[in-house]
């Protein structure tokens, strides 16, 4: 299990935020240490991800894929099988339960690709709590079924206006709430990320990914699989899949970050790389942060919005600076290739974001013998990028479908989209 | 600690590169010129995730106009010269101070004549081993609390802040409306037992009712979002005079200059 030194992964982690939201920050310590030293928690926490998202999730073996590539046998975690089509349904069931535990009656989420906004509103109709998701401006743009659907199941979506419009700023803006409303207010962080405890507490959730993985590749090849591939925006599929194998040093942990169009500054989310990214603090950590010399945050770019974000994981740094993770990256443009490939070749479609580390596991692959296992996290499903992977790949029959659907709207009195909660 | 007999000081604010670097100088003369004698002079941030949206506006622009850890202690330099009776403190997030290198900064803010620090991420645990050092430069880590604090925090808190004590008057970010009731006075009292530095308050002081509340019950009010607003809509010359009318509306000052 992952462990921090009091907050700190090595020289990352630790809390750094405004006096006003340490109180609710050390009540969720409290509340996650205690809880986590019980196993009756942990399997109240299992049932629920088995009664409503669909738990375990399969482990698929690729065969024609593996036969074209010619290299290792790949094989995929399922996580986009999962309720809300994506693995971050397990970290907001988990902190459900937290909420319920401190009787607050709100919760706030950031969300870039809009899976985790899509899961925490979920988890609120299912728990009767009020819930209000910040989202980048641009990200709405890129990811709207999502935003969707979150209004549809009664959530309010904020639309976040300031910086680059993405998932950095959607973060300070929950922030701020936070420090307004912790009183009644629970803030579902996302990733692994922010002040302590969250990221070994969403790690904690996520791990029951590596922990059926286990289970599933010894039953499957008799082992554990001989490298793991995840994509890395934030890093919360990735903890989840690798946190049970740190210890076990003849696995190789190979994490995929989004290299945009080119490692040009403000071009990609490349953090760990050497060189690129600074050890910074900010957003309530510390961590390898893509800055400049006056520390100020940059801007980043990704076809794939959920992997969009200028820090990471303080795990996921230390893991990297320690030589236990291998990283590496795909562009735009091998992401896309990656996605194609998957869907055209298994039957799955992927999310963009995982797309990412099918393509650093496609190039992984490719270099084992046959005789190996690798296994990628496919962290999420592709529906949500529908017009995205439509510009991408363009049908004339899309478009035109798109022009007679506009047409049978019917015609709403709120501006295009924004604020609309009684949409039909 | 009971309050000081003497009238409530009225803290601005500048924020380094808004509404540009040029202008920085001039609004800081017409504030000293209208009265003020403790000016805060923020270095913009990416991510200012305490402030509400007419500072985090003005971090942004700021940015854009050469706002940086630099420019603020080059200006710094210049004001505290020109104006020896005025306290200038410096505010900012901490990593651009972290990436400037926390030690040669505390130096270099010393040097040119910065009094005090504001750095709302930075928490007493970690500044409790720079206090010997900043103690040696007279550069005083002023540190803030919230409502929702514990006792024993508290305590600690004031025992390491120096030269004021950052009141945040209530939960939130800052350019909001607070509200000036019981449960505020109860607030300091709880923090005059534990403390007794003065006290500065900020979050939500924004017209001259808010400083009449105050007088008498806390020796510093920080007047900062309200004062950027004045600045955007009307220029250095225009917010100073209305720093000016609030603080004579408010019994602060006599009206003849």
């Amino acid at each position: 299990m992952i462990r921090s030194q009091q907050g700190l992964f090595g020289k990352f982690g630790g809390r750094f935020v405004p006096e006003i939201l340490l109180p609710t920050l050390l009540e969720l310590e409290e509340t996650f240490m205690t809880l986590r030293e019980d196993g009756a928690f942990w399997q109240e926490y299992l049932t629920l991800t088995q009664q409503f998202s669909g738990r375990p999730t399969p482990l698929t073996p690729c065969h024609r894929l593996s036969g074209q590539i010619g290299g290792a046998r790949i094989w995929l975690k399922r996580e986009d099988l999962n309720h809300s089509g994506a693995h971050k349904i397990n970290n907001v069931l988990g902190q459900g339960l937290l909420v319920q535990r401190m009787g607050k009656k709100r919760v706030i989420a950031e969300t870039g690709a809009g899976q985790h906004g899509l899961a925490t509103a979920i988890m609120a109709a299912r728990l009767g709590l009020r819930a209000t998701i910040y989202m980048g401006a641009d990200d709405i743009e890129r990811q709207y079924s999502n935003v969707f659907w979150m209004r549809q199941l009664g959530a309010d979506v904020v639309p976040v206006s300031t910086g680059a419009r993405t998932l950095k700023e959607a973060m300070d803006e929950a922030l701020r709430d936070w420090a307004a409303n912790s009183e009644n207010t629970h803030y579902v962080l996302g990733t692994a990320c922010g002040p302590a405890p969250f990221p070994e507490l969403v790690t904690y959730f996520q791990s029951v990914i590596g922990q059926e993985l286990r289970a599933q590749a010894r039953a499957a090849f008799g082992h554990d699989p001989d490298a793991i591939v995840a994509c890395v925006g934030g890093g919360s599929n990735a903890m989840g899949v690798f946190a049970p194998y740190i210890d076990c040093t003849e696995v190789k942990l190979i994490g995929v970050e989004a290299g945009g169009h080119s490692l040009e500054a403000g071009e990609h989310s490349v953090r760990l790389k050497a060189g690129i990214a600074h050890a910074g603090i900010a957003q309530g950590f510390k961590t390898l942060f893509l800055q400049n010399a006056d520390g100020q945050l940059g801007h980043t770019h990704s076809i794939a919005a959920g992997l969009d974000y200028v820090g990471v994981s303080p795990i996921i740094a230390h893991l990297s600076q320690s030589g236990r993770l291998t990283a590496d990256s795909a562009t735009d443009e091998e992401v896309l290739a990656a996605f194609r490939r998957l869907l055209q070749t298994e039957g799955i479609i992927p999310a963009l974001e995982s797309s990412h580390a099918l393509a650093g596991g496609f190039r992984h692959a490719a270099r084992m013998n046959p005789d190996q296992n690798l296994v990628i996290n496919l962290s999420g499903r592709g529906d949500k990028d529908i017009f995205n992977v439509a510009r991408a790949f363009p049908q004339p029959e899309w478009t035109a479908f798109l022009r007679r659907e506009l047409e049978r709207q019917p015609e709403s009195t709120s501006p295009a989209g924004e604020s609309s909660h009684e949409a039909v | 600690m009971k309050p000081s007999e003497a009238p409530l000081q009225v803290m601005s604010h500048a924020v380094i590169g808004f509404p540009s670097l040029e202008e920085n100088l001039g609004a800081i003369n017409g504030l000293v010129a209208a009265g003020v004698n403790l000016i805060e002079l923020q270095v913009p941030f990416t991510d200012p995730v305490a402030d509400g949206p007419t500072l985090v506006n003005a971090c942004y622009q700021g940015l854009a106009n050469g706002g940086s850890v630099r420019a603020t202690l080059a200006l710094a330099r210049e004001v505290s010269a020109r104006h020896p009776q005025t306290t200038f403190i410096l505010m900012s997030y901490l990593n651009p101070l972290y990436q400037y290198g926390l030690e040669t900064l505390f130096r270099d803010a010393a040097d040119a004549g910065i009094k005090g620090l504001i750095i709302p991420d930075w928490l007493v645990e970690q500044v409790e081993p720079c206090l010997p050092l900043l103690d040696e430069l007279e550069l005083a880590p002023i540190l803030m609390v919230a409502p929702n604090i514990g006792d024993v925090r508290l305590k600690r808190i004031c025992q390491a802040s120096r030269r004021l004590l950052y009141v945040v008057a209530r939960l939130g970010v800052t350019g909001h409306q607070t509200l000036w009731n019981q449960e505020f006075d109860q607030y300091l009292r709880r923090i005059r037992q534990h403390c007794t530095l003065p006290l500065a308050v900020g979050f939500g002081v924004r017209n001259a009712e808010d400083l009449r509340a105050l007088n008498g019950k806390v020796e510093v009010a920080a007047v900062c979002s309200r004062y950027i607003e004045w600045q955007a809509c009307g220029g250095g010359d225009y917010a100073a005079s209305r720093i000016r009318e609030l603080m004579v509306d408010a019994d602060l000052i006599s009206p003849i200059r």
